[in-house]
């Protein structure tokens, strides 16, 4: 009987299924909040998880010249780290289901194993688009990874401590942190958009150069399940961001509110900008956003020295 | 069309099929990591014969045929060939009918404009400028409507003459639709002109010089946006456009950030334009009687379409058929420049930079290519037919 919970809590909830119903439902709210912005009807609430369904359906081709093992892992790798991911944060306001000193490290690790696996799957075909896509992905990678890392690091500093339960905690006891350390929110934020590939940083998968990218080959399960992790990312993502700088999440509506706040203002700042081209964003990253992270990790050391 | 600096290394096709083409055209791109160091582009994806077609047919059913060359500068298809067939018949239209051709003319030049905008940020993957530019064609895209029955293929045209009248009721919802995009094409040109992250992708990117623009023999805003001061429409006045000239837009600025500039300040231009035309509309008939048989000559006539220069050269015998009709459109002479520029360029700023000259593809697909490598020998007609059939088994 040992057993049961952590299955439930893997399998059920916070993990598995409701993780992957609450991320096709954020996919749904993002997509409608962008198509509204645009002044377009956007698509309907069950949108999502019907593409899901369709994908799920449909025969998953694979092309020569792929090394085949890694081709149908590499989905499932994604998807399982987003969801690992998971059990460590406060999703849905609950205390998060594992919890040890210094998760947060796993966390951003386990985050970042969806966007080398898209990395590897895009450098695995043979495909044009897909090389040049993951080029691409993982340029961003390098672009983004280091001023999100600092970013979070930030809240981590000011609790002392590096378990994300207890940056929450500390979180919901002082004044929001986005009122304090105003330029790692920032920072966060967009690195979310990166992160996700979301426009305006969205040159990996930029549709009118390069077709799709790194999921240009793929097509059925393994597009499902890619898709898929990355809805679960935005989720998972979205909380930590909400949890470490707007007061922390300690019941199920406060983790609504504040992780859709967080989705209108990140759905704006989608259909606010152009793309930007990779060097564009590479440029952004290490002049001015890692530049401003590391500011703000230098003002921190700096009072909490001198207290 | 090849430009190449470096053997190529690694090749991006874009196209016969690719989501960044409306249209059927292959490019390839020869990258080294993300600059493009060799560009190649092909056409002729959408040959339809239309050419050919026209000699079967008579000088009337033509002008159905023809303005369906394009789907988006439809119009001045028709009203090119209209007046060529005038010229060569020797009959002068109605002024009311020269104003009402003008007006459409010109409304269309505001559509394909608008068109243009929303398509170029697409590009960009600026998406919202996309969506709000078509929205607000749809006003254009009503006005024409109103007037001809016809969202995409007016037929304004008849050969002498027009088939429909404006009446005052029409002309105030035009000039109310004019107000409206008037303020729209404000915003527009705020936001191209401000918004840094789109400055970002236009600015100092695919920049044509004059010199290189009138050795590559550019056209229409593309070349305007270039310091070229060309435009038939004031440099060889047809239609209303003698009693009421338009203001040349140009710009020096030559790259695409000036392309936008020029053209959303020719809407503006045109904005004036047809509301002064309106306002100076004669009365009159609307058609004159032109014989079915059109006299023996040649005519090479040119009109400003959207996009730049057309030039529409007739041949009659006598015959109530046309002996020859050679059409050229503007989108032809502006390739060239995309191949000489995109040299140097980043991979991500190729889509914008093929955008930037508004190009059509099956406008142009009506080339013959000539393969000098092989030896060519002569076909009677019948061989020619056995050839045909074979070559498609």
């Amino acid at each position: 009987m040992n057993n049961i919970f952590p299955l439930i809590a893997l399998l059920i909830f916070p993990g598995g299924l409701f993780l992957m119903a609450s991320g096709l439902v954020y996919e749904w709210v993002d997509r409608k909040l962008i198509a509204r912005y645009q002044n377009r009807v956007g698509p309907r609430w069950f949108q999502p998880l019907a593409d899901v369904v369709k994908l799920l359906a449909k025969e998953e081709i694979i092309p020569t010249g792929v090394s085949r093992g890694l081709f149908v892992a590499l989905p499932v790798i994604g998807m399982a780290g987003a969801l690992t991911a998971a059990l460590y944060v406060p999703i849905a306001g609950f205390a998060p289901s594992f919890s040890f000193a210094g998760d947060l490290v796993v966390t951003l690790y386990l985050l970042s194993m969806m966007t080398l696996c898209l990395g590897l799957a895009g450098a695995n075909t043979t495909d044009r688009f897909s090389l040049i896509g993951a080029t691409r992905t993982l340029t961003q990678l390098f672009s983004y990874e280091a001023p999100f890392l600092l970013a979070l690091l930030g809240p981590a500093i000011v609790a002392g401590t590096w378990n994300i339960a207890e940056i929450n905690n500390f979180a919901g006891q002082n004044i929001w942190l986005v009122v304090t350390q105003l330029m790692g929110f920032l920072v966060a934020l967009v690195g979310l958009l990166g992160k996700l590939e979301m426009p305006p940083f969205d040159a990996p998968e930029a549709e009118t150069e390069i077709v799709s990218g790194a999921l240009t080959e793929y097509s059925g399960r393994g597009l499902a399940l890619f898709r898929l992790g990355k809805d679960v990312e935005l989720v998972v993502g979205l909380t930590l961001v909400a949890s470490f700088y707007l007061g922390g999440i300690a019941n199920p509506l406060e983790f609504l509110l504040k992780t859709l706040g967080l989705l209108i203002v990140m759905a704006g700042m989608q259909s606010l900008f152009a793309r930007l081209r990779i060097d564009q964003t590479v440029g952004l990253w290490w002049r001015i956003g890692a530049l401003l992270a590391l500011v703000q990790l230098l003002v921190l050391i700096v009072v909490r020295v001198l207290r | 069309m090849t430009n190449q600096s470096q053997p190529q290394k690694f090749i991006v096709p874009i196209g016969p099929q690719h989501p960044a083409l409306k249209e059927p055209g292959h490019f390839e791109f020869g990258v080294d990591g993300e600059i493009v160091t060799s560009a190649t582009i092909r056409l002729g994806f959408v040959h339809r014969g239309i050419e050919k077609a026209t000699e079967d047919r008579t000088w009337v059913q033509n002008l159905y045929l023809l303005e369906r060359i394009c789907g988006i500068c439809s119009n001045i298809h028709g009203t090119v060939y209209a007046i060529g067939v005038e010229k060569l018949a020797g009959v002068e239209i109605p002024p009311r009918a020269k104003y009402i051709r003008t007006i459409v003319a010109e409304l269309e030049r505001v559509h394909s404009h608008l068109l243009w905008l929303g398509v170029a940020a697409h590009e960009g993957g600026f998406d919202t400028l996309f969506m709000y530019s078509w929205r607000d064609r749809e006003t254009v895209m009503d006005l024409l409507e109103g007037l001809s029955g016809n969202r995409v293929n007016y037929s304004t045209n008849l050969i002498g003459g027009v088939k429909f009248d404006i009446n005052e009721k029409q002309a105030d919802e035009i000039r109310r639709g004019l107000d409206f995009l008037e303020e729209r094409t404000h915003y527009y040109m705020k936001v191209v002109t401000t918004d840094e992250t789109f400055l970002g992708r236009t600015r100092d990117i695919g920049t044509m010089t004059r010199e290189q623009a009138e050795l590559l023999g550019a056209v229409g805003p593309t070349a305007r946006a270039s310091g070229v001061p060309r435009d038939v429409r004031s440099e060889s006045p047809y239609l209303a456009y003698n009693e009421h000239p338009i203001q040349l837009q140009v710009h020096d600025g030559g790259d695409l950030l000036a392309r936008f500039i020029v053209r959303l300040n020719e809407l503006f231009d045109t904005y004036r334009l047809i509301r002064e035309l309106l306002d100076h509309m004669p009365a009159g008939d609307l058609t004159v009687r032109v014989p079915r048989r059109i006299p023996e000559g040649e005519v090479l006539i040119r009109g400003e379409a959207p996009r730049g220069e057309l030039v529409y050269y007739l041949k009659s015998s006598g015959s109530d058929k046309p002996d020859r009709i050679k059409v050229r459109t503007p989108s032809l002479c502006n390739w060239g420049t995309i191949s000489h520029v995109a040299v140097g360029h980043k991979l991500a700023d190729m889509p914008m930079l093929l955008v930037g000259i508004d190009p059509c593809f099956s406008c142009n697909d009506r080339l013959v290519t000539v393969n000098n490598t092989q030896n060519s020998q002569d076909l009677t007609w019948d061989a020619l037919r056995r050839y045909g059939i074979e070559y498609y088994k």
